[in-house]
């Protein structure tokens, strides 16, 4: 009878076991997992300034870049002696690409620790869920990426934007080539293909309008979950489209995975557009380095413009980190430069009116002169590159352009 | 048609992938009981492995991944010997809160060796395709399948055809008879367990060749791995290709035909149906005793 008995036993305790397992797995691939850096809390000297990065997750490749940015430029400011004379120190939490995490986070540092200052953190997604909270408690909120319009629609007066400009802005420069290119080699189709992403979307709605204003034709239109990893089937749905260019609104890995694919399926674009990912230290390896001939991407930096700073801080970065800094480092450091230069200004941590300079100011940054609207929306351009003989070369505008286009794009190979 | 029949050419590789990634999860499951959440992240361990040895040599990572196997399986069984185990022996739900947690510690101890970037191994073959007429056939999708095949009909030789199999499968059943009839149970067990985890090793080398990948990326497998497990009948080897196909070709249909940013949930999705409908799963035996009951 025993012998009956404990087989069913372990049946059903296995059962159980496997409802947990599946909780478990359905909790892990929802949320990211959080944790502290070992910075110590001190009210009075130094500046304390909190911040949380995705530091794991699917965007940690983005973080990791970012948060080097950020402690180059505070240990650029303890260098040159502090601000206003107090030497700074960063709080940094992982909110490993979770938006309820990031809240709880930036709700802590500021109910629980008390930090001085607040530094933003990366994505569309992230900063749409933060802003809120800084508003609220009335704390300065700059953010180095995230240019999704929502997140300003939302008129905040604590909110700075530390790119050139928001995805506004973004598709300008690309729309202008196809603009400028002669009615017979213009492409007559397009597919935008993009992650669930608020700055992503948003710019694929401005790029279909705009591309059909000027009569090209969206034939493929689709949006992915952020947790994609196999691109073939879309890849092979976008080759049944064929379309003349393609616009990937990628975030990070999903653009390498999406090339990819696009070679295993054998197609390959006229012209090919893709957000943020070739701007990643490892994107070339990744794709190969012959297949990154001729792909566009937007810019809010480039190492090599001559604006206050930016050489030093490129010569500065790489001999630190051991290579030239990415845009995401960049946008940090120059989120580092806006605070400062509002703290300073109003010469002590007065929340309001260090928001109230910076929204009547212009602040030199290494990306150029910001300045900002009353929603926190920088009034610049984004750089429009594309990648020649292994590097990114700035295209457009002309003002800042080192390359002519190179058209069309070869093929993978 | 076209789009039809590649998507479901495309579905199938991409079951096949699951079940390679599935195998040793199914292997241990089944026999032992044991449900390795770390399963997924020994998966990405040997991808990472894969591709630093790769990125330094040059040899074909799919051949690495082969001998990163009995390497795999010496991390499986010192896994077992440190953990599983001890926890097991406590009470063997346990294991599954302990080899959650050697997977989230496995995350971090990743990242940091080998940064939170995503990497990629990107032999010649990882972008070439079959073609046949408008449809193609990638490459390294269906090598990696093979492996699936082959894998699964080793693991299946294993269990069934050789002494070791059958002690296995014994203490499996009944430890204390077992250990009656002379059969080591602990070093027994510990060798079911360093074989599922050997698995791993090529099912690393085909991750670090077909997608990018970063440390964290064994939530997202062991998700699909827990998947096409229950779908195909805990510890069913064809089971565990059935589902896995399933899975393959139900993510390839809803991301072409109904909306790309369903197909992630799709896993989900079947786990919760299958447990609903048939909780044995499609090919999953009753337990004996079940049959008596009833």
């Amino acid at each position: 009878m025993s012998r009956v008995a404990r087989p069913r036993t372990t049946s059903h305790r296995t059962r159980r076991v496997l409802g947990a397992a599946v909780a478990v797995a359905l909790l892990a691939s929802g949320c990211g997992l959080s944790g502290s850096s070992d910075a110590e809390d001190s009210p009075n000297d130094p500046i304390v300034i909190g911040m949380s990065l995705p530091l794991s997750g699917p965007a940690a490749d983005r973080a990791k870049p970012g948060m080097e940015g950020y402690q180059y430029w505070a240990d650029e400011v303890n260098a040159n002696g502090g601000l206003l004379g107090r030497t700074v120190e960063l709080k940094v939490l992982d909110d490993g690409f979770d938006q309820q995490t990031a809240i709880s986070d930036y709700n802590r540092l500021i109910s629980q620790d008390k930090v001085d200052l607040l530094l933003g953190t990366f994505s569309s997604d992230l900063n749409l869920a933060v802003a809120p909270v800084a508003e609220r408690h009335k704390y300065l909120y700059i953010q180095p990426s995230g240019g999704a319009d929502e997140i300003f629609a939302r008129d905040f007066n604590y909110l700075f934007f530390a790119q050139p400009a928001t995805t506004q802005r973004l598709p300008n420069q690309f729309v202008k080539v196809i603009e400028e290119m002669p009615s017979a080699s213009r492409p007559k189709t397009v597919a935008l293909v993009q992650q669930d992403d608020p700055n992503t979307t948003q710019a694929a709605e401005i790029f279909a309008d705009r591309l059909g204003a000027l009569g090209v034709t969206t034939v493929y239109d689709q949006t992915y979950a952020p947790d994609t990893s196999n691109f073939d089937t879309i890849a092979n749905a976008i080759k049944q489209a064929d379309p003349d260019v393609v616009i990937s609104g990628a975030v990070t890995g999903d653009g390498v995975s999406l090339v990819r694919s696009l070679q295993k399926v054998g197609f390959s674009p006229e012209m090919f557009y893709q957000e943020n990912a070739p701007t990643s230290p490892t994107y070339a390896q990744a794709i190969g380095e012959a297949n990154t001939e001729g792909i566009f991407t937007p810019l809010a930096y480039s190492t090599e413009t001559d604006f206050a700073g930016n050489k030093d801080f490129v010569a500065g970065y790489a001999k630190k980190y051991g290579g030239p800094p990415d845009e995401d480092a960049a946008n940090s450091y120059t989120a580092g430069q806006v605070l400062a230069a509002a703290v300073e200004a109003v010469g002590k941590l007065d929340q309001a009116a260090m928001a109230a300079w910076l929204h009547e100011n212009t602040v030199a940054t290494i990306v150029g002169p910001l300045s900002w609207d009353a929603a926190g929306r920088p009034q610049g351009e984004l750089l429009l590159a594309q990648y020649q003989s292994g590097t990114l070369k700035v295209v457009a505008p002309e003002t800042g352009a080192n390359a002519d286009i190179l058209h069309p794009k070869p093929n993978w190979q | 048609m076209t789009l039809l029949l590649q998507t479901l050419i495309l579905g199938l590789l991409a079951g096949g992938v699951y079940a390679l990634m599935s195998s040793g999860f199914t292997l241990v499951f089944g026999v032992m009981k044991v449900i390795n959440l770390a399963h997924g992240a020994m998966i990405v361990v040997a991808a990472f492995l894969t591709w630093w040895l790769w990125d330094r040599t040059g040899i074909d990572p799919l051949l690495i991944g082969v001998c990163l196997s009995p390497v795999m399986a010496g991390i499986g069984w010192l896994l077992y010997k440190t953990v599983i185990a001890r926890v097991q022996r406590v009470d063997w739900e346990l294991t599954l809160v302990a080899s959650f947690g050697v997977a989230v510690a496995a995350g971090g101890v990743m990242a940091l060796i080998w940064g939170a970037e995503g990497h990629a191994a990107t032999p010649s073959y990882v972008t070439a395709s079959f073609e046949l007429g408008s449809l193609v056939v990638p490459e390294a999708q269906l090598y990696a399948c093979v492996g699936a095949v082959v894998l699964l009909a080793a693991l299946y030789a294993l269990l069934r055809g050789t002494f070791l199999g059958r002690a296995i499968r014994a203490s499996s059943a009944n430890r204390d008879s077992a250990a009656l009839v002379g059969i080591t149970v602990e070093r027994t067990m510990a060798a079911m367990f360093a074989i599922g985890a050997a698995t791993t090793g090529f099912a690393g080398a085909a991750l670090s060749v077909l997608y990018q990948f970063v440390p964290d990326s064994h939530y997202v497998w062991i998700g699909r791995i827990l998947c096409v497990v229950i779908l195909g009948g805990l510890g069913s080897f064809l089971g565990a290709g059935l589902g896995a196909g399933i899975l393959g070709v139900s993510e390839a249909l809803t991301s072409s035909y109904v909306d790309a940013r369903w197909a992630t949930a799709v896993p989900y999705v079947l786990i919760i149906v299958i447990l609903l409908v048939r909780p044995q799963g499609l090919l999953g035996g009753r337990v004996r005793a079940d049959g008596v009951a009833a």
